[in-house]
C-alpha cells in the first residue's frame, strides 16, 4: 500500500466536475455524469472549439507514445491519465509492442476505479489514485514499483494536466522531483494550456472552468513551460503549438488555428 | 428495380469504382478524423472505410435490397471510436452526398431513393447501438462509481479500525471531546491512569477533570486550536485522580476537521508524568552512575569536579585523588570476574567509611580506578594521611568466597589546583601522577606538580616516537670505557642506548626511561645486547679489545619472565662467553620475585652481575649477601654528593668480596675523591663519553 494514499479515504464527490470526466466528455465518451456535461457545454459556450481541442491532445498523446516508442521505451508513466478509454496509452503501446508496460495515475477516485475495472485483465498496466503534488506516493507506489524499472528509460506523459497544479504548489520544483528519478534516455511529454495568445475562447473557457469550483486551470507561458522541462534536451520541433507538433495527418490537427495553438506540446529527453 | 451493374449505357470500367469508392472512403475518413476522436491513424482508417464502404456498396447493388444488413453496418461504426452525433452526421452528410456521385450508382436519379433509404437504415443502427455503447459506459461508471465509494468505505473502515486498535491499544490515555469540551470517548489506559472507568468520563467536561488552577490553560489551548492559531498542543498538566490525588501529566492535543474543513472534535492524548518522570529519573540516575558499586561514574564527577572547583574555599581548596588498585588483573586472571567485582565493591565501601568525616565525593572511573574528590577543610588531614589510611585499612584481608584478599592502591593526585581549571584538565594531571605513582613500588601517591605535567607531556611525545626513531636508525648503540680507579687502566666497556635528535641528543638514561614507560624496552634492550655483544666478539676475536661488556638493565627488563631466555639467545648468537658479559639490575626492582630469580640464574650462567642505583635503600646491603653479585654501581646523584658515609659503606661492600663502580665521575676532583674512599672502578665524561664502536676504539 502506498504511502499517505489509503489512510485517509478521498470522497467521492459526483456533485463537482472532474477534469477527467470532462475530459472523457468533450472526446465524445459517456464515461461521465451529467455534471460533467453540463459543465462541457458551458466550456464549449465559451470555446465552440472545445470538442476538437480534446481530440487534438488525444492525437497527441497517440504521437508521442508512438515517437517514444521509436526511441525504444518500452514503459509508461501517465500522470493525469484520466478516463483511459479511446486511443489511450497502454492501447497505443501494446498495439505497437504488447510487451509494454504502462502505469496511470489520476487523483479522481472513479477514474481510478474504472481504469481497475478495465484494466483488470492487462498484467502489464495499472493505475495508481494518487495526487500529481505527491511524487513519492507514485513513485513509490506498489503498482510502479511492480511494473517500472527505474534503471531503464521511461516515458512520463502529463498532458492537459500541470496546469491543474497551481503556481503556490511549485509544479516546476514537483517536476524536478519526477524527473530527476528518470534513468538517462528517458522522455518526459507535456501539454499545457497556454496564456501566450490572446485568446479569447480559451480564456473565457479557462475562466468558466474555473468558476465551477472545481479543479482550477493556470494557463501559463511559452518560458514557464519550457522550463517544466528541466535539464531534458527537446526533441524537434521542440515546444509548440500541440497540434503543430511532429503532424501526420488531419486528425491530429483543429479546424480552427487559434485551436491548435492553444495549449503547447512537447517532448524531452533526459541526456 | 434496375439491375444498375449491367448497365450497358453507362461508360464506366471496374477500375474507375475502385478509384471512386477510394476517393470517397478517404474524404469519409478526414471528415470523421476531424470531428471525432478515433484511435487510428488516419491512413489506417482511410483502409478501414474503404472496405466498410465496399461492403455498403455491395448492399446497395444486392437484390433484393435489404435494410438489415445496413443497419447492422450502421451499428458497427461504433466500434470506430466514439463518433456520436458528430460522427453520425459527417458520415451521412459524406456518404449520402458522395454515393450519389460515384459512377457505379448512374445515373442517380435511379438510385436516390434506394441510397437515401440506406441512410436512414445506417442511422437507426447507429443509434440504436449507439446509444447501447453509451449505457455501457455509463454502466461501467455506474460500477466505477460504487467502487469507488466502496473501496472508499473499506479504506475508512480499515483505518477506523486501525484507529481503534492503536487507541485501544495504547498505553497513553486517549480522549475523544467534542467542540464544547465534553468527553465523547476514553480509552482504557485513561482509566488507568486517573483511575475512572473510560464509560464514567462520557459527557463530563474535560476541563473538570484538572487539577484546580489548570483549567484555564487547558481552555485557552483548545480555543487556540479551534482559531488556526496552533495545530497541536503540548502541555504538561495536572489532574485529578479519582481517589484526590493531583496525577502530573502530559497532554497534547490536536483538532480534527471534517469535510470542508469544517472543526469536529479535539483528539487528547495523555501521557502519565509520574510514571515517566519516575523513570526519567531512573535512566538518568543510571546514566551517571555506576551499576556494579553505585558509585556515581566519571561523567558525573567530571559535572560535580567543576562545581565543587569553581565554589571552593580559597584557603583550603579542594583534593581530587584517582586511585588504582594494585595487581588487580593479577587477581582478576587469579580469581575471576566475579571475585574481583566483589573486591571492586568492597573498595568502594570502604572508600566511603574512611571518608566519611570528609566533604568528599567518591566515584567509579571504570576497571580499577576510582576518584576521589575532597572539598578540604581546616581539620582534613594532608595527602599523605588519607592515602596511608586507605591502604592500612585495605591491606588487612577482606575474605570474598574465602579468599582472604589484600589490597594496595596507587594514587595520582592533584592538591589545590586553581578555581578556574577546567575539570578535564584537573583529571588529566590526576593521571599523569598516577601513571608516575605506579611506575615505582606498589601503594605510592604522587602529587602532580604543574612543571611535571609539560615535561610529562614532553615525554609522552617523545616515547610515542621512539619505535619510529629506533626503525629508522636514529638510535644507535655506543660505547664508555669503565675504569680502575686505582691506575686509570680500562677494565670493561659499557654498551649504551644514543638517540640522535634534530636539535639533541638523548642518553642512555634518557633513552631507556622512555622505552620503558613504553614497554619498547624489552626489545630495544635486547637489540641493544646483541649489537653490543656482536661489537664485544668482534673486538675480542680480532684482538683488539678484549674487556667485559657491561650492560644496565631497567626494572622492567630485569622482571622480564623472559629475560634469561633473551640473554642465553644474546650469547649463542654471538658467541660472545657468559663470563664476559656483565647485567646490572636497579635496586629497587629486587623486591620483585622474578628480578632477583634472573639475577641468580644468570650468575649461575657465570654472566656477572651487578646491581645498579646502590646504596639509596636500606636493603640494598642485605642484598649482596643474599644475591651472588660481582659489583655494584653508585649512582651518580650520591657519586656528586661526595658523602664521607658512602665511605663507611664501600668498605661494607668491599668485605662481602663485591666491587664499587661509580657512575658519571664528571671531573678530576670526583675521581680523586672516590679513588681515596676506595671505590674500584668508575665510569663518566671524565673518563670518555658513549662513543660509537670505531671511535671508542680509536680513543684506547
Amino acid at each position: 500500500m502506498s504511502v499517505g494514499q489509503n489512510w485517509i479515504p478521498q470522497s467521492v464527490d459526483v456533485s463537482v466536475p472532474s477534469a477527467a470526466r470532462l475530459y472523457d466528455y468533450l472526446l465524445g465518451g459517456a464515461h461521465n455524469f451529467a455534471v460533467d456535461r453540463e459543465m462541457g457545454d458551458k466550456v464549449e459556450l465559451a470555446w465552440p472549439h472545445v470538442r476538437s481541442g480534446a481530440r487534438v491532445n488525444r492525437a497527441f498523446l497517440g504521437r508521442a507514445v508512438r515517437f517514444m516508442i521509436g526511441q525504444g521505451v518500452r514503459q509508461f508513466l501517465d500522470i493525469g491519465s484520466g478516463i483511459p478509454t479511446v486511443a489511450n496509452v497502454h492501447e497505443v503501446a501494446q498495439a505497437a509492442d504488447p510487451e509494454c508496460r504502462v502505469v496511470y495515475v489520476d487523483r479522481d477516485p472513479v477514474a481510478v476505479a474504472h481504469s481497475e475495472l478495465l484494466l483488470a485483465d492487462n498484467d502489464r498496466a495499472g493505475v495508481v489514485q494518487a495526487d500529481m503534488r505527491d511524487p513519492d506516493s507514485i513513485l513509490n507506489s506498489d503498482e510502479a514499483r511492480r511494473l517500472l524499472d527505474f534503471d531503464e528509460p521511461i516515458g512520463l506523459l502529463m498532458l492537459l494536466m500541470v496546469h491543474w497544479v497551481p503556481t503556490e504548489a511549485d509544479p516546476w520544483g514537483l517536476l524536478k522531483q519526477y524527473r530527476e528519478v528518470l534513468a538517462s534516455g528517458s522522455y518526459f511529454a507535456i501539454t499545457h494550456f497556454t496564456s501566450d495568445r490572446e485568446h479569447e475562447d480559451s480564456s473565457n473557457a479557462a475562466a468558466r472552468i474555473n468558476r465551477a469550483g472545481g479543479d482550477q486551470v493556470v494557463p501559463r507561458t511559452w518560458e514557464e513551460i519550457a522550463a517544466m522541462f528541466g535539464d531534458f534536451e527537446l526533441v524537434e520541433p521542440g515546444l509548440v503549438g500541440f497540434a503543430e507538433w511532429r503532424t501526420s495527418g488531419p486528425g491530429d490537427m483543429s479546424d480552427d488555428p487559434a485551436t491548435n495553438k492553444i495549449a503547447y506540446g512537447g517532448v524531452g529527453r533526459k541526456p | 428495380m434496375p439491375t444498375p451493374n449491367r448497365r450497358t449505357d453507362v461508360p464506366s470500367s471496374p477500375d474507375d469504382h475502385v478509384r471512386a469508392r477510394q476517393t470517397l472512403a478517404r474524404k469519409w475518413a478526414y471528415r470523421l478524423i476531424k470531428a471525432v476522436a478515433i484511435p487510428m491513424g488516419s491512413e489506417d482508417l482511410d483502409v478501414e472505410l474503404g472496405a466498410r464502404l465496399a461492403a455498403l456498396c455491395s448492399l446497395l447493388h444486392e437484390e433484393p435490397f435489404h435494410l438489415a444488413p445496413i443497419e447492422r453496418a450502421g451499428a458497427e461504426l461504433v466500434t470506430l471510436g466514439h463518433l456520436g452525433r458528430p460522427g453520425l452526421s459527417c458520415t451521412t452528410e459524406v456518404l449520402g452526398r458522395g454515393l450519389l456521385t460515384l459512377p457505379e450508382f448512374q445515373p442517380a436519379e435511379r438510385y436516390a431513393e434506394r441510397i437515401a433509404v440506406a441512410m436512414g437504415a445506417l442511422g437507426c443502427g447507429f443509434t440504436g447501438a449507439n446509444t447501447e455503447f453509451v449505457l455501457a459506459q455509463q454502466e461501467s461508471m455506474q460500477r466505477s462509481l460504487l467502487k469507488a465509494v466502496r473501496d472508499a468505505n473499506w479504506n475508512l473502515k480499515e483505518s477506523e479500525a486501525r484507529f481503534n486498535e492503536v487507541v485501544t491499544s495504547s498505553t497513553n490515555g486517549v480522549l475523544i471531546v467534542d467542540l464544547d469540551g465534553r468527553l465523547l470517548k476514553a480509552n482504557a489506559a485513561i482509566g488507568d491512569i486517573l483511575g475512572h472507568a473510560p464509560e464514567d468520563l462520557v459527557g463530563i467536561p474535560l476541563v473538570e477533570l484538572t487539577a484546580p488552577g489548570y483549567g484555564e490553560m487547558l481552555r485557552a489551548a483548545m480555543a487556540d486550536l479551534v482559531s488556526g492559531v496552533a495545530e497541536r498542543i503540548r502541555q504538561s498538566q495536572r489532574m485529578l485522580r479519582k481517589d484526590g490525588e493531583v496525577a502530573r501529566l502530559t497532554l497534547t492535543a490536536s483538532l480534527l476537521r471534517g469535510a470542508d474543513d469544517v472543526p469536529s472534535y479535539f483528539v487528547v492524548v495523555v501521557e502519565d508524568g509520574t510514571e515517566l518522570a519516575l523513570l526519567q529519573g531512573e535512566l538518568k540516575r543510571q546514566s551517571l552512575h555506576d551499576v556494579l558499586t553505585g558509585l556515581p561514574n566519571r561523567q558525573f564527577f567530571t559535572t560535580q569536579l567543576e562545581i565543587a572547583l569553581r565554589k571552593s574555599d580559597p584557603e583550603h581548596g579542594v583534593t581530587i585523588f584517582h586511585l588504582d588498585i594494585d595487581a588487580f588483573g593479577m587477581l582478576y586472571d587469579t580469581f575471576g570476574a566475579r571475585i574481583a567485582e566483589r573486591l571492586l565493591q568492597h573498595v568502594a565501601q570502604r572508600l566511603k567509611v574512611l571518608l566519611v568525616g570528609e566533604q568528599a565525593m567518591i566515584a567509579r572511573f571504570g576497571g580499577d580506578e576510582f576518584g576521589v574528590l575532597v572539598e578540604n577543610a581546616q581539620s582534613t588531614p594532608d595527602i599523605g594521611s588519607i592515602m596511608k589510611s586507605i591502604n592500612d585499612d585495605l591491606l588487612e584481608p577482606t575474605y570474598v568466597d574465602g579468599h582472604g584478599l589484600a589490597v594496595s592502591v596507587s594514587a595520582g593526585v592533584v592538591h589545590r589546583p586553581s578555581r578556574d581549571t577546567e575539570p578535564i584538565d584537573v583529571l588529566r594531571a590526576a593521571e599523569r601522577a598516577l601513571r608516575k605513582a605506579k611506575s615505582g613500588r606498589r601503594g605510592q601517591w604522587e602529587v602532580f606538580h604543574a612543571g611535571q605535567d609539560a615535561e610529562g607531556r614532553r615525554d609522552d611525545a617523545l616515547a610515542v616516537a621512539m619505535p619510529a626513531a629506533w626503525e629508522n636508525g636514529e638510535i644507535t648503540v655506543r660505547y664508555r670505557p669503565v675504569v680502575q680507579l686505582a691506575d686509570g687502566a680500562i677494565n670493561g666497556v659499557e654498551a649504551v642506548l644514543h638517540w640522535d635528535r634534530e636539535r639533541e641528543a638523548l642518553d642512555h638514561d634518557r633513552c631507556a626511561g622512555l622505552a620503558e614507560a613504553t614497554g619498547l624496552i624489552l626489545p630495544l634492550g635486547e637489540w641493544l645486547l646483541r649489537i653490543a655483544g656482536g661489537q664485544a666478539r668482534w673486538w675480542r676475536q680480532r684482538a683488539q679489545f678484549d674487556r667485559p661488556l657491561s650492560v644496565r638493565l631497567t626494572a622492567h627488563q630485569a622482571a622480564d619472565a623472559d629475560l634469561v631466555s633473551r640473554v642465553v639467545g644474546v650469547l649463542d648468537h654471538t658467541g660472545l662467553a657468559a663470563g664476559q658479559l656483565m647485567v646490572s639490575m636497579p635496586c629497587d626492582v629486587l623486591p620483585m620475585a622474578d628480578a632477583a630469580d634472573n639475577l641468580a640464574v644468570l650468575a649461575r650462567m657465570e654472566v656477572r652481575t651487578a646491581l645498579d642505583d646502590f646504596g639509596l635503600g636500606p636493603r640494598d646491603l642485605a642484598w649482596l649477601s643474599e644475591l651472588p653479585v660481582t659489583s655494584v654501581l653508585v649512582p651518580k646523584d650520591l657519586v656528586r654528593r661526595q658523602d664521607p658515609c658512602s665511605a663507611v659503606l664501600i668498605q661494607a661492600v668491599h668485605a662481602l668480596g663485591v666491587h664499587v663502580c661509580v657512575d658519571g665521575v664528571e671531573n678530576a676532583e670526583q675521581a680523586t675523591w672516590w679513588t681515596e674512599v676506595g671505590a674500584d672502578l668508575a665510569i663518566g665524561a671524565h673518563f670518555g663519553s658513549p662513543l660509537d664502536a670505531g671511535e671508542f676504539l680509536k680513543k684506547l
